[in-house]
């Protein structure tokens, strides 16, 4: 068995079948002889011939060496000579010269071809024309730099474009403050100097209501997150100052609301709706010096707000018609706008209104994601 | 409003919106407290500081000759007997050190805000400790300055 390679080669290369092989192959191949001096060219197929445009009588003799040019890398002309010392094979791309001048990129590997004591008789080299190839490195390497110019270039845009966004979301924000506060100021002003009357009650009356506004605008921004706000530091501060407003021996309130995270755009509505109900007890259900106490509760349940503000005063009958009339259409104007159900009942001694209203998309996002939750909160 | 600071604060009113300004007086009015001098500009705010050595200025940011108020802040806290409080609608533009000032109320603000803030800087003036409970539209400088810069 250990013969058969052996018997193989011989008796195929008999017939010259190996030289006919490499003469018609595709590849360019050539073989040098290396105990002559200066190596020179011995025999290459019409590959070669046709890749380097030259005949054979242009090279027979010759040393390979005639295809290099002014672009021929001269360190890897120099381990190529380093590997023939060593009788090493090698492999490398450079540039080689056609016969008409123009070059190409060669790919080429080199192999020692030994006789039977083991010495390098010959040197075979096989080649390649990897032009095209690396036209497609080039070209994919300037289409990616021209790809990393463009991200560099629309990232920086999109940059100053939002710089300029926040710079306008903080110059608008402010203007609406501004605008808030010379409101609410022209309101109180106007007040001050009417006479004390239906006139100036129902001024003051406005300028609570803006005052609402403000407060919840004011939370809007503050925390961060534009598109929520936290309602329980919203109705505390309300409280609050719904509480400074009125004699505390007289009238307690209670309030217990839950920390919630409700959308901006039901904002303005809730805040009108907490004031008018709150206020609305504070003024009309205590006639006369009359004690009390209002309970104000807001919680999140079945993804909804419920809210209940109940007082134990005169009533919704017993109170004079029409001074309540307007509060308690806004009340219901905003409940229908935010599509809610509100319940007015009498609970003898007071009133009670129960309110629904359902969370929208913004106000149920999930909560880890919140940076009003994560704000240090309301110390109190 | 209720309560009177016993002792009445001589009041430097920098605003450069009449209207604001104009009712602010009368609230200070309704709180027992004296309104020294209202300065619309930084210029008038700083000559008004010298002239009448207030013990409280309230300062907004922007002023007639645009977003002065924190340089306004810096040279009327210099004196050590006046209490600079921020008055704005842009708490963004305060520096870290608050340019001198004890702290700021936020616009829009609410009447109970403004009187809780003036109580609790006579409290601090008085040598009391103040408080600050439920005044969400009043922050320190020092205590809460993380929250006015985000």
């Amino acid at each position: 068995m250990n013969v058969r390679p052996h018997s193989l080669i011989d008796s195929v290369d008999a017939d010259g079948t190996f030289a006919s092989a490499f003469a018609a192959s595709p590849t360019p191949m050539v073989l040098a002889d290396a105990q002559r001096e200066d190596h020179p060219i011995v025999w290459a197929n019409a590959a070669f011939l046709a890749l380097t445009g030259y005949d054979w009588e242009d090279i027979a003799g010759r040393n390979c060496r005639m295809l290099q040019g002014p672009l021929t890398d001269s360190d890897t002309v120099a381990r190529i000579g380093e590997a023939l010392a060593k009788g090493a094979p090698f492999e490398a791309e450079l540039v080689n010269y056609r016969k008409d001048g123009s070059w190409f990129w060669n790919g080429l590997t080199l192999s020692p071809v030994r006789d039977a004591n083991g010495t390098v008789t010959h040197y075979y080299s096989a080649q390649a024309d990897m032009t095209g190839k690396r036209n497609l490195e080039v070209a994919m390497t300037h289409a990616n730099q021209d790809l990393g110019r463009q991200v560099a270039e629309q990232t920086a845009d999109l940059r100053a474009a939002l710089e300029q966004k926040t710079a306008l979301l903080h110059e608008v924000d402010h203007r609406v403050k501004n605008n808030l506060q010379v409101i609410s100021s022209l309101m109180l002003l106007k007040a001050r100097r009417t006479p004390e009357g239906e006139a100036r009650d129902a001024l003051n009356g406005m300028a609570e209501r803006i005052s609402a506004l403000s407060t919840v605008h004011r939370m809007l921004y503050s925390a961060g997150d534009v598109t929520r706000f936290n309602f329980r530091e919203f109705a505390d501060e309300f409280v609050g100052d719904l509480v400074a407003g009125i004699d505390g021996d007289r009238t307690v309130v209670n309030a217990s609301i839950d920390s919630m995270a409700v959308s901006a755009a039901m904002a303005a509505p809730l805040a009108l709706m907490l004031h008018e109900l709150a206020t609305n007890a504070v003024r009309h259900a205590f006639p006369n010096d009359r004690a009390g106490r209002i309970g104000i509760t807001a919680q999140r349940r079945d993804d909804a707000l419920h809210m209940t503000i109940e007082d134990d005063g005169i009533g919704l009958s017993a109170g004079p018609p029409n001074p309540a009339g307007f509060g308690r259409s806004l009340v219901e104007m905003v409940v229908r706008q935010l599509r809610g159900t509100i319940a007015w009942s009498e609970t003898n001694p007071g009133t009670r209104v129960a309110i629904r209203v359902p969370l929208d998309a913004v106000s149920l996002r999930d909560a880890t994601a919140d940076p009003v939750e994560e704000a240090p909160q309301w110390e109190k | 409003m209720g309560e009177m600071t016993s002792q009445p604060l001589r009041i430097l009113v920098v605003e450069d919106e009449v209207l604001i300004a104009l009712e602010l007086e009368c609230l200070l009015d309704d709180l027992g407290h004296v309104t020294v001098g209202v300065a619309g500009s930084s210029q008038e705010a700083i000559a008004l500081g010298l002239a009448t050595h207030p013990d409280v200025a309230l300062v907004d940011i922007h002023l007639v000759d645009g977003p002065t108020g924190v340089a306004v802040a810096q040279a009327l806290s210099a004196d050590r007997r006046t209490t600079v409080v921020f008055m704005t609608a842009n708490a963004k533009r305060i520096p870290d050190d608050f340019a001198g000032a004890m702290g700021v109320i936020a616009k829009p603000y609410s009447e109970r805000v403004v009187a809780g803030a003036l109580r609790y800087v006579a409290d601090c003036r008085a040598g009391h400790a103040g408080s600050l409970d439920g005044l969400d539209g009043f922050r320190l400088a020092a205590q809460d300055g993380k929250r006015v810069h985000h």
